[in-house]
């Protein structure tokens, strides 16, 4: 921590506070929003937290001036917490921040127009990385973290301060998706239901009224829900827009999007080009999308060992598991196509014996006992259109389209 | 998907699991704005639909068939 001398950091507070008192007066967001970025650490927040560390009465300052005086409560925490902030106790830091939000916030309520939307947004970011940041300290102590948590439930309040029928409310969504960042996080991802209930159900919300860079958020968001709830056609409307409208120069987000919609396209019929998993890194995918061009069930397998740590962390591991009726069907139709080139009178009856043997080339050891129930399964989910001849261990296709095309929607719908 | 938060630790400093979300999106700035360009619509067209065709000429395929053909050699 740098040196300063008692006159340069009275003079540095004061500052502070004048450009604090002013940005309100003025109803200068901007200026409000740079006052209040602890996590962007810069430098005059940092000198100023210096000054306050070396100054330690500034609260003596804030009486003396009528001013100064009239946002008393907000100043005193904020110094608070920029000064634990600045010397690294994260968890004092975040109670104070929890304590100015607070303050903030009433003070937000009485100003009736939405001016102070932005400056609001910044108090929102700040408090949930600030409340990671405390747990993080919490857990390296051996205590448990709950900053996180409580960090929740005041957005949940701010959420509730937006929902009205005023010019704020077009802060919700916003506030909505860092709810979402910290549900995620917290695992906790239940608690979504009733803030998307909100902003779905309720008559003073319009979707199309809210910032384009939040709807994106959010749909990124309820797509990954839907993934999860494997809710396909759901999760592919989501993810899709939030990948068409995403910024194209965040490649980081695009990927993310595609991270989760690509198993989404998959389960539908769809596939990825190869141009798009190379350029967004995506290599995960390759051996899947290869194993269900090609019907090959063995390569479907290896891929997803393969892989299977990165599938089950983001969670879509099962959706990728069911391609596998997918696969089989590509395979089903590769060897009626190969059948149909020797012997077309008889090509549309799979002898359940072919089947076996080309299962157990592809390492599937099966009896017929099991392959006859794979294809009931396959017949039963539309896949494969025919019926069992089960005396003569046959299966009979259908002579048209005994192969139906998903078309877009998931197996068996 | 729910986490479980432990009780506090006894004597040894306990590490405790914080969850993470790999896949966090990151923050749009506050004014972020973008035109949709032609990349935009680009991304979105790197899909194909007709792909499950009849072509059996591929490696796979042809393994595939020889493996087949043995099977009624031995019949």
């Amino acid at each position: 921590m740098a040196y300063v001398s008692m006159g340069e950091a009275h003079r540095r507070i004061t500052e502070y506070l004048n450009r604090f008192c002013d940005a309100v007066s003025y109803q200068d967001s901007s200026t409000l929003c740079r006052l209040l970025s602890f996590s962007s650490n810069s430098p005059p927040l940092l000198s100023l937290a210096d000054a306050l560390n070396v100054f330690q009465d500034a609260s003596s300052l804030i009486r003396q001036s009528d001013k100064f005086s009239e946002y008393g409560e907000i100043l005193a925490h904020l110094f608070r917490s920029l000064q634990s902030y600045r010397v690294g106790n994260l968890v004092e830091a975040y109670l104070a921040f929890e304590k100015f939000a607070n303050a903030f916030v009433q003070e937000f309520r009485n100003w009736e127009s939405a001016w102070a939307l932005e400056a609001l947004y910044v108090v929102c970011y700040e408090i949930r990385v600030l409340a990671e940041k405390a747990d993080k300290e919490l857990t390296s102590n051996g205590k448990s973290p709950e900053k996180l948590k409580a960090a929740g439930s005041l957005l949940m309040k701010v959420f509730g301060v937006l929902a009205g029928k005023g010019p704020k409310r077009v802060g919700a969504l916003y506030v909505t998706c860092q709810l979402f960042k910290t549900y995620f996080k917290l695992g906790t991802v239940n608690l979504c239901r009733s803030v998307i209930r909100s902003i779905e159900t309720a008559r003073i919300f319009d979707f199309e009224e809210f910032p384009r860079r939040d709807k994106v958020t959010y749909m990124y968001y309820t797509g990954r829900l839907e993934v999860f709830n494997e809710n396909f056609p759901a999760a592919d409307t989501k993810l899709s827009y939030a990948l068409q409208y995403c910024n194209p120069k965040r490649e980081r987000n695009i990927r993310m999007i595609l991270k989760y919609l690509i198993p989404v396209k998959l389960s539908i019929g769809i596939i990825p080009k190869d141009e798009l998993l190379q350029k967004y890194n995506l290599h995960e995918y390759t051996k899947i999308v290869e194993a269900l061009r090609k019907g090959d069930l063995r390569l479907l397998r290896h891929a997803l060992q393969e892989h299977e740590d990165r599938f089950l962390r983001s969670g879509v591991y099962l959706v990728l598991e069911k391609l596998e009726l997918q696969v089989y069907q590509r395979l089903m139709k590769k060897i009626y196509i190969i059948q149909k080139q020797s012997d077309p009178a008889r090509a549309h009856q799979l002898k359940l014996e072919v089947i076996a043997k080309a299962l157990r080339w592809l390492e599937m050891d099966m009896d017929l006992d099991e392959v006859e129930c794979i294809m009931t399964i396959l017949i039963y989910k539309n896949l494969v259109k025919g019926y069992l001849a089960h005396k003569s261990k046959v299966v009979v296709l259908s002579k048209q389209d005994p192969f139906p095309k998903l078309n877009g929607k998931p197996v068996g719908s | 998907m729910a986490a479980t938060e432990p009780k506090a630790a006894t004597a040894e400093v306990v590490k405790v699991d914080l969850f993470e979300d790999d896949d966090e999106f990151e923050e749009f700035e506050i004014n972020e704005d973008w035109l949709e360009k032609e990349e935009v619509k680009e991304v979105s067209q790197q899909w194909e639909d007709d792909w499950d065709d009849d072509d059996v000429s591929d490696d796979f395929s042809r393994q595939l068939r020889k493996e087949l053909e043995n099977s009624s050699e031995k019949k």
